[in-house]
């Protein structure tokens, strides 16, 4: 091989170079400028002249701190000098951010990074610009969004968390979950279900372990309501939501969850509820109030037996000639005698009681029959029948029993109310259940009374507003928002052939809820 | 038991719905001697009831159907003389006085004492007994006044009204000594011991 051979390839090779280094530059995305250890610029790529608006023709020669606006622009002398001087290692910065300029003035976010050409003397330099316009904007937006997102949890009072199960991401908690479960935003993390469980109520702890159980162990979402203790020894009520996202051989990758803080709404309710309760209480003792003589009577008439069996007793016993039988047979008769009061006070403390209201499963039907026994004296009193038609079904209903009832004896109390002038012939009381079309259970008390006429149907289930002297004209007002409690409606109409019907509906339960 | 000859043994008659109430003052009142029956309806005793029988109604005020009240009216129409004790539930009281205003001799009230109701009871049976017994005397007394003619029935009005037998030939122009025989048929037939007796007896069947 020649020399001249040598040096063509040499140069070939330079060429080569020089064309791929080209080739390079105007490929690349990011603007490419080469400057001296003055700062003056000695080469421009294309990606360069499109950011800043230059032809490379333009610029070179002038100093490359034209490509940023103050105060960059004099920072970054300083910067240049400072490294000549110091002879600092050869990056002088890496993706330092900082605001560059356009030949039009208008200026964009950008990414810098210079490096030190190897081998020159006088150094030169290498910059790189990236415009990050696009990325800022999506920081920007994704900061704003994560602002509202804190906002809106504020407002709903609401914290979310993720958790993962690979260990590569980091769980999560947003920063209002630490205000859901009592904590200062920024102190240490805590895995959530870890932190949680010792704070749950103790009461709800079983149901909260199980939901989270089947949370773990299935598809199924967890939706819970429970109470929470919190740190400063506080009670919370919080709603539960969360779900396990799977890889497709099923292993959990993570779950998402909310906390729903809801005690101002659970306290309202709680509150509505209770009202409800003492004014459904007060009456009770108002119905039994209107009551008092035929109970008064009911009681009096076993203790009556009882006083005179006994009485006679005594005297059978005096006597010589006393048949053992005749005394046994007394006392027989006392023993029924007060089992028969006892019955009917306890009835009587069951119904007034201001207990807590209990929902259970019960059978339609039986709490018809319940009235009935509870009624059947003042009934009797008034000269009235009382007819039962229950509905062959058998249904059940998910019900306070005691506030059902209290409903019907309502009923049936304004019936016998409304047949005191009617012939004693006429007066009857038809009690009915009966599975509506929609299979919901109906209920209805039809008498052969007055009935009730146009102007008084409208005012009939207004607070106060009473036909009877002495009544507190709350009865069916009560008995209407005890139905609507248990989400049935209580509606009224004329009997055909004379009286007025009332009828309330209660949701029916599936039989097989109630094995 | 039974029929027009038990004056002498009077029944207690209870009328009361609730049927242990019942049964347990039918062996009270037998325990004490009393014969007892039984009623679980006003209706029930009025069809059983014959207006002869002596003895009394121990009747509860309050009743589906013919209350006690009611029956005590029916039997006031009907001139009954039977002596009606009320037995009352509490708060009854209205009624009670209601039922005494009609004429009931008593009200208890439930539950009672056994002494206060049998003592009630047998004032009650006294009340009937003599009730019975003067509306037997004023029957025999109305008898021996429908014996009389109609003369000695004039001489006997004279006489009640304290006329002397002078003034009553007098006013009916017979002598004194035809006024005087008949005079004494009238005591004769009214077995009267004394005029004062006899005007007694005119007087109690209300005749004078």
């Amino acid at each position: 091989m020649t020399l001249l051979r040598v040096a063509e390839l040499q140069e070939e090779r330079a060429h080569r170079l020089e064309r791929e280094f080209q080739a390079v530059l105007d490929a690349a995305v990011d603007a490419v400028v080469l400057f001296d250890h003055e700062g003056r610029i000695e080469l421009l790529n294309h990606a360069g002249e499109r950011m800043f608006g230059y032809n490379e023709q333009e610029v070179i020669g002038l100093k490359v701190n034209i490509l940023l606006p103050e105060p960059y622009r004099s920072q970054h002398e300083d910067y240049l000098r400072h490294y000549i001087e110091a002879g600092e290692p050869r990056i002088i910065g890496i993706g330092r951010e900082l605001i560059a300029k356009r030949r039009d003035g208008s200026e964009f976010s950008a990414e810098l990074a210079v490096g030190r050409v190897q081998g020159t003397d006088p150094p030169r330099f290498v910059g790189f610009i990236r415009d990050i316009t696009v990325r800022r904007n999506a920081e920007e937006a994704l900061r704003r969004s994560e602002a509202q997102l804190t906002i809106a949890q504020e407002i709903a009072n609401l914290g979310n968390y993720v958790v993962h199960f690979d260990g590569k991401y980091e769980d999560y908690w947003s920063p209002h979950l630490y205000r859901v479960l009592g904590r200062r935003y920024g102190e240490p993390y805590i895995a959530v279900y870890e932190y949680l469980e010792p704070m749950v109520h103790p009461a709800d702890r079983a149901r909260w372990q199980q939901a989270r159980g089947e949370l773990d162990a299935s598809g199924r979402q967890m939706d819970i309501e429970y109470r929470v203790i919190h740190p400063d020894g506080s009670l919370r009520y919080v709603h539960h939501l969360a779900q396990t996202t799977r890889a497709a051989d099923g292993r959990p990758l993570r779950q998402v969850g909310t906390l729903h803080d809801i005690t101002d709404r659970r306290r309202a309710e709680d509150e509505a509820r209770q009202m409800q309760d003492r004014i459904a209480h007060f009456g009770r003792i108002s119905t039994m109030g209107e009551m008092a003589a035929g109970i008064a009577h009911e009681v009096n008439q076993p203790l009556t037996a009882i006083a005179t069996y006994a009485q006679a007793c005594q005297r059978l016993i005096a006597q010589a000639d006393a048949s053992k039988e005749e005394v046994e047979t007394a006392l027989n008769h006392i023993g029924t005698q007060a089992l028969r009061a006892g019955e009917v006070i306890r009835r009587l403390r069951t119904f007034v009681k201001n207990r807590e209201v209990r929902r259970e499963l019960i059978e339609a039907n039986r709490l018809l029959e319940d009235v009935l026994t509870l009624a059947q004296t003042d009934a009797r009193h008034n000269g009235v029948r009382m007819l039962l038609e229950p509905a062959p079904q058998a249904p059940l209903v998910q019900a306070d029993a005691v506030q059902i009832q209290q409903v019907v004896l309502n009923l049936v109390r304004n019936s016998i109310d409304a047949m005191v002038e009617v012939p004693e012939a006429r007066r009857e009381i038809v009690l009915r259940t009966l599975v509506d079309s929609e299979g919901d259970v109906e209920f209805m008390v039809a008498d052969r009374g007055v009935g009730v006429d146009a102007t008084t149907m409208a005012e009939l289930f207004n607070p106060f507003f009473t036909t009877k002297p002495g009544g507190t004209g709350l009865g069916l007002s009560i008995s209407r928002s005890i139905v609507r409690a248990h989400g049935g409606k209580l509606w009224c109409g004329a009997n055909p052939g004379g009286g007025a019907r009332f009828f309330f509906t209660l949701p029916a339960v599936p039989a097989s809820a109630g094995s | 038991m039974r029929g027009p000859s038990n004056l002498a043994r009077p029944t207690i008659f209870v009328v009361d719905d609730d049927a242990a109430v019942r049964d347990a003052l039918k062996l009270l009142l037998r325990s004490v001697g009393h014969a007892v029956e039984t009623f679980g309806s006003a209706q029930e005793f009025l069809d059983a009831y014959g207006e002869d029988r002596a003895g009394c109604l121990v009747l509860d005020i309050r009743m589906p159907g013919m209350s006690g009240l009611e029956l005590q009216q029916k039997l006031n129409e009907k001139h009954s003389i039977l002596p009606i004790i009320f037995i009352t539930g509490h708060g009854d009281v209205p009624m009670a006085v209601e039922a005494m205003q009609a004429g009931a001799v008593d009200f208890i009230q439930k539950p009672f004492r056994d002494q206060d109701l049998i003592d009630r009871i047998n004032q009650a049976l006294e009340k009937d007994s003599s009730n019975r017994a003067a509306l037997g005397e004023r029957n025999d007394i109305r008898r021996r006044l429908e014996t009389l003619t109609p003369r000695e029935r004039e001489v006997l009005d004279l006489v009640v009204h304290g006329k002397a037998n002078k003034v009553i030939a007098g006013d009916l122009k017979l002598s004194q000594r035809t006024v005087e025989i008949h005079r004494a048929r009238v005591m004769e037939k009214m077995q009267a011991s004394s005029l004062a007796h006899l005007v007694r007896m005119v007087l109690e069947v209300g005749q004078a």
